[in-house]
């Protein structure tokens, strides 16, 4: 899950070896399409979905992605970031977070950020969250096994500890 | 537990502000040419020479160098007479169908001499799709590839947003719209986008109706190329003038959009090819059979006698309300399974100029191909039937006011 165009296509493609349309604008992909990959051995299955800003779609392609996450309640979810405008992406993440799915999270276009003079303590980050945080760059590969293998131990946790683990509301 | 919206963002700042820094940020020289291609004063050139780049490497690529360079000799020079030679039975039912009809609808059987007129299942099917739309589409796929990846679609759209709005829609639009110029089918998927049932409806009426894809471009290109501006002149008048109709009558909203509009990337030669490569081979899957069995259907109809039948029957409305031959029923029959083959019918239909153009305009406005047909159905059933209403509607009011200003203008009657 993501928002639009942050390159949940391009991690698919990747993980899965699959060819869904990548290109560089939001609304790219507009229906789901699932996939497989191995995880340690193992085959998992992998959907990619439209993106979407929140858990509230505004259109029919959001709208798809939101409906695939709430009928598959057994997933795990990766959530994609784009790292260069992360506040907003955290949003989404938790949103996602809230409903009790376990997350992982992919801090995407971590070049473009470094580009653009933005620096994200991962680890601190990962820390407050109680979720695998992982940098990556998709298109040219980068974190993405790291990313695979911080998959298979995801927890949901309570948005309870990440206040506190944020020092509170106020 | 979910937090409230206002939660939720007091939370994702004391993470923010733990976790990130944000250093100070140079203006780059990407970021001045993102600008000036979305500014109007210097976003406007350049759009226009994007796109007319865009249509002289499409017609110099798969129109000259291509078509004519290469494939009309090979088909026309050696596999046509080849074939005609070597098929047996000329003259025979299975000979008219596979590979030269010889002279269709004439009484005495002649051999063709081009692949645009033999109308075989062999011959023009075989020609159609692989000498003509097959360069076609495969250039403008490469284009719209570098586009797409290159992040420029969303800059069109921004510049695009106002003229949009009068029709109901907004910027976003172009991106469903030139998606369609490839394919109808990955358009009407495209309209997901658009935020309002209204906004879809709108769009996915004007795609189906207005829109070439670039099958029918390449073979428009080919067999009319001095008509090309009338006629793609006509469809955007039509795409504006409908598109403000269905703005006013169709109930619901048409919201403001807000884009992201991404940097621009330089683009991967892997994924373009890779892009290149699926859309090509997903439009031989569809058309290919789709375009010989059209050619089948067609030829069988005229063999059965069904389509002469068609063009008396039809004849009052083709000739008095659209100035056309009544020998265009056949063409219209086949476009339902492929437009570009019906283009390619039309070219050996004895007319003026102006009877092309609207023969031309006719086929492209007229119900959408089958496979269009399906993904629309696919997007809801309603919408499809009220979609075909208003086809009903613009073809005859559209085609009758195209006759109407040929009349005026002096070159039909």
């Amino acid at each position: 899950m993501g928002h639009p165009n942050v390159g949940k296509s391009v991690f698919f493609n990747r993980l899965t070896g699959a060819n869904v349309t990548e290109s560089n604008y939001p609304g790219t992909t507009v229906d789901y399409t699932k996939g497989w990959m191995k995880i340690e051995g193992e085959d998992v299955e992998l959907v990619d979905v439209p993106g979407t800003f929140s858990l509230d779609p505004k259109d029919k392609a959001e709208d798809v992605a939101v409906a695939m996450l709430h009928e598959t309640r057994d997933v795990k979810v990766i959530s994609v970031i784009d790292a260069s405008k992360i506040e907003r992406g955290l949003y989404l993440a938790l949103e996602i977070i809230e409903e009790g799915y376990p997350v992982v999270i992919a801090l995407n276009m971590w070049d473009v950020a470094w580009d653009k003079n933005i620096r994200i303590d991962a680890r601190k980050l990962e820390q407050i969250l109680g979720v695998p945080v992982v940098p990556t760059t998709a298109i040219s590969g980068e974190g993405i096994k790291e990313l695979v293998s911080r998959l298979k131990d995801i927890q949901p946790v309570e948005v309870d500890d990440i206040i506190a683990n944020a020092g509170g509301l106020t | 537990m979910t937090l409230s919206l206002e939660e939720r963002w007091t939370l994702i700042d004391k993470i923010s502000r733990e976790t990130v820094t944000f250093g100070k940020y140079e203006h780059t020289l990407k970021d001045a040419i993102g600008e000036l291609t979305v500014k109007p004063l210097t976003g406007i050139p350049v759009a226009i020479a994007i796109m007319y780049g865009f249509w002289s490497a499409f017609g110099s690529f798969a129109g000259t160098l291509m078509t004519d360079g290469f494939f009309v000799k090979l088909f026309d020079g050696y596999w046509l007479p080849w074939l005609q030679g070597a098929f047996p039975g000329q003259g025979s039912w299975l000979y008219s169908i596979m590979v030269d009809a010889g002279g269709l609808g004439g009484s005495e059987f002649v051999l063709s001499d081009t692949c645009f007129e033999a109308f075989g299942v062999l011959t023009s099917g075989i020609f159609v799709a692989i000498g003509v739309v097959l360069p076609a589409i495969s250039i403008f796929y490469l284009m719209l590839a570098l586009l797409e990846d290159v992040g420029y679609m969303p800059r069109l759209a921004v510049l695009l947003d106002t003229v949009l709005h009068r029709v109901g829609l907004h910027g976003y639009a172009i991106v469903p719209t030139i998606l369609s110029l490839g394919c109808n089918v990955p358009g009407v998927a495209a309209t997901r986008i658009l935020e309002t049932k209204k906004q879809r409806f709108i769009m996915m009426t004007l795609l189906a109706i207005f829109i070439p894809c670039g099958a029918q471009i390449g073979i428009m290109d080919k067999v009319v190329p001095a008509l090309m501006g009338w006629i793609l002149l006509y469809l955007i008048i039509g795409y504006f003038i409908f598109g403000y109709i269905l703005n006013k009558v169709v109930p619901g909203k048409a919201p403001e959009f807000l884009i992201d509009v991404p940097p621009y990337r330089k683009p991967l030669m892997r994924n373009i090819t890779k892009k290149i490569w699926g859309r090509i081979t997903g439009f031989f899957k569809v058309a290919l059979p789709f375009v010989m069995l059209g050619c089948a259907i067609v030829n069988v109809l005229y063999l059965l006698g069904v389509i002469q039948w068609l063009g008396d029957v039809l004849a009052p409305i083709f000739v008095g309300w659209f100035g056309v031959p009544k020998e265009t029923a056949g063409p219209l029959v086949a476009a339902f399974l492929r437009k570009d083959l019906a283009v390619a019918q039309l070219s050996v239909i004895n007319m003026t100029d102006y009877q092309r153009i609207t023969a031309v305009v006719l086929v492209t406005i007229y119900f959408p191909c089958v496979a269009t047909f399906a993904m629309m159905l696919k997007e809801g059933w309603k919408e499809l039937i009220a979609a075909i209403g208003v086809l009903i509607i613009v073809v005859f009011t559209y085609g009758g006011l195209i006759h109407l200003i040929g009349i005026i203008l002096g070159v039909a009657e």
